[in-house]
């Protein structure tokens, strides 16, 4: 008598659909309902407010895709702090008093500045065998240091008339969202569906076997690290232009890897890698910079919402642990 | 004795000295903490006297006591970042209850240390967060809770002393060179390195790090060492918080933050891989010391603190892929 297994039943489109981008969905979900709860606390809600939100999360969202690209390639990036604020303040210092297309040009400049020092950091990490958490750590010392060698004190400017066009002006939130949505579709998208994006999500799954099927994992390693060298730069660019100076403090760098890798999380990119894209992350930004907001409006102690942030970024991550364990068990 | 112990006939004097510090890295170790000991003392002469020595020491003790709290963790491939807020946060608590007696404000102090690190290795052991997130999370509570507690009429608010017991232990004098802190580095240190060694506790925190499947294979329950780790963290990071308060004689709610990175430095330094199951506290003693005496070399430096920074950092760097070279253990 033969013993039959019966063969698994096809997942439907469904499931795929949920397994795939539930996580997605439900950001997409939490950001509607918090700019709901916004819109509802504020009668007067219109284009300031609406400014308000979106440029004020950009630059969080350009370091979240930054923190994003090497959780995805299974490593982590503890400099990206550190490097924006050495990016907002190199471009606080040089755009002082320059006109539009000087600003511009250094703005290119200082992207590529930090595409090649993050890229560096990716080689040391190849090279050196030193664990990549260490790596950017320590690295993001040297990077502090040099912060404060460029910029001793706060100061520094841009081109008034390039400002409203990267953050828009007083209620415009179009330019913030242009810039973001560009973000996505003219790097991210084509890098994805590359070969080097491939490349990036299989080390991220699993190193060995990514190794054994052909692929560098020491060049897409520095790949990975000097695009989110770029995001970086972007995001020390958008800085500027929203503040105005340069801030050399290293407390904000501090802050700002924190929120980077709250949005990570929350954005639906695992820490263990291979898995989540950046829309994800870029709209987490924004519901960590609203969930604040929102909280002021209730009256609460604005230090309140610090612990909220962080009591929320546990929260979630042990909620998509549930779920994986869950799912193992299943 | 089996051919595979026996060292290799044959081998070159420079191969035999490169397998011996592959096997015993705390050697070297020790070699370069010297050779920087000895560097800093021809910049300054007062180094070599007692009083250089003690002053080395009393902040090298702390500082290693906040290092252990990486190096347990780091022991199971995890990570404490919210160390030096459970310690600013001991600190403020014991300094704020003073007036009960030392007992009290000590047990209150250890207390707020070990619920943390309980709140810490659920998350972790059973909740499986990320430990980098959840202490970085939890951190950043702290960060919080500590603004809240301080400001108006907070639970914080009241009057800070610090007890003349912590203020003695932390600063005293043993006698000559060596502070009075330095015994309880030396307790810590026993209770550590034995416990490690030599204790069910200890050898299930290798295994949960050095491959938790196979670990919970053999019967280890990985979530109660875990819970268990974070909690001895939380309690190490509250007395290394009473010790920096002990020797600056305040509390401040970012008293310590700038020894959380120098701890996970010690400790990588030290021996202890980030990635779990390898090391020990003793290199991680070493790892603080040199990063005291580095801390000293510097400012003699004739420079700016941005030059220093980058200095540190660079050093930093550069002890941690020698290290990996000795020992030949990569992270990929």
């Amino acid at each position: 008598m033969t013993v039959l297994t019966p063969l698994p039943r096809p997942t439907g489109a469904a499931t795929r659909l949920r397994r795939r981008h539930g996580w997605l969905a439900g950001v997409v979900v939490l950001l509607a309902v918090l700019f709901v709860v916004r819109i509802v606390q504020i009668p007067t809600f219109g284009g300031f407010e609406l400014r308000t939100i979106i440029a004020g999360s950009m630059a969080l969202a350009f370091l979240a895709m930054a923190q994003g690209v090497v959780v995805i390639s299974g490593g982590i990036n503890m400099s990206v702090g550190a490097l924006m604020v050495f990016a907002n303040c190199v471009c606080a210092k040089f755009m002082l008093g320059q006109d539009l297309l000087t600003c511009v040009l250094i703005g290119i400049a200082v992207v590529a500045l930090c595409a090649v020092i993050s890229a560096v950091m990716g080689y040391v990490i190849t090279v050196s065998g030193v664990p990549d958490i260490i790596v950017t750590l320590a690295i993001s010392f040297v990077i502090a240091g040099s912060t404060l060698v460029v910029l001793p004190a706060p100061g520094g400017g841009i081109a008034a008339d390039l400002q409203p066009l990267i953050v828009g002006g007083f209620s415009e939130p179009l330019p913030a969202v242009i810039w973001l949505t560009l973000a996505l579709v003219l790097i991210w998208l084509p890098f994805k569906r590359s070969r080097w994006g491939i490349a990036t999500y299989a080390i991220g799954s699993q190193r060995g076997a990514a190794y054994l099927s052909g692929v560098s994992v020491a060049a897409t390693r520095m790949r990975t690290y000097a695009l989110s060298g770029v995001f970086v730069g972007l995001a020390g660019i958008v800085t500027t232009a929203f503040t105005g100076s340069g801030e050399p403090r290293a407390s904000i760098g501090l802050a700002a890897l924190l929120s980077s890798v709250a949005a990570v999380v929350l954005g639906g990119v695992a820490l263990i890698g291979g898995t989540g894209g950046l829309l994800g992350p870029v709209l987490a930004a924004m519901v960590l910079s609203l969930i604040p907001a929102i909280m002021l409006g209730f009256g609460w102690d604005p230090n309140l919402s610090e612990i909220a942030r962080g009591v929320i970024l546990i929260l979630v991550v042990m909620l998509g642990g549930y779920v994986q364990l869950r799912r193992r068990s299943a | 004795m089996t051919a595979a112990t026996m060292a290799p006939t044959g081998e070159s004097r420079g191969q035999r000295t490169a397998r011996i510090m592959a096997e015993k890295p705390v050697i070297a170790l020790l070699v370069v903490l010297a050779i920087l000991y000895v560097i800093t003392g021809v910049q300054d002469p007062t180094l070599f006297a007692p009083q250089g020595i003690r002053s080395v020491l009393l902040l090298a003790c702390p500082l290693a006591i906040l290092a252990a709290v990486q190096t347990v963790c780091m022991l199971t491939g995890g990570i404490d970042l919210s160390a030096a807020m459970i310690a600013n946060f001991a600190a403020y608590v014991s300094a704020n209850n003073a007036g009960l007696g030392p007992i009290a404000s000590l047990g209150f102090a250890f207390l707020v240390g070990g619920a943390i690190g309980l709140i810490n290795g659920i998350g972790v052991g059973v909740f499986r967060v990320n430990p980098l997130i959840m202490t970085l999370g939890m951190s950043s509570v702290l960060v919080g809770v500590i603004t809240v507690g301080i400001v108006g009429d907070g639970f914080l608010s009241g009057s800070t002393t610090i007890l003349s017991l912590v203020k003695s232990v932390g600063g005293g004098t043993l006698f000559g060179p060596i502070p009075l802190n330095s015994i309880v580095l030396a307790l810590v240190a026993a209770i550590l390195i034995l416990g490690l060694g030599r204790t069910g506790l200890g050898r299930s925190i290798y295994a949960t790090g050095d491959n938790e499947s196979a670990g919970r294979l053999a019967g280890v329950r990985s979530w109660q060492v875990l819970i268990a780790v974070y909690v001895i963290a939380g309690l190490l990071a509250a007395l290394a918080g009473l010790m920096f308060s002990g020797i600056s004689g305040s509390v401040g709610p970012d008293q310590t933050n700038s020894y959380l990175l120098p701890s996970v430095a010690a400790a990588v330094i030290g021996g202890t891989s980030i990635l779990g199951g390898t090391g020990g506290f003793g290199g991680t003693i070493v790892g603080a010391l040199i990063l005291t005496v580095l801390n000293r070399l510097l400012l003699g430096l004739e420079t700016s603190d941005a030059v220093r920074q980058i200095i540190y950092g660079a050093i930093v760097l550069a002890l941690a892929w020698f290290y990996v070279r000795v020992t030949g253990q990569r992270a990929d």
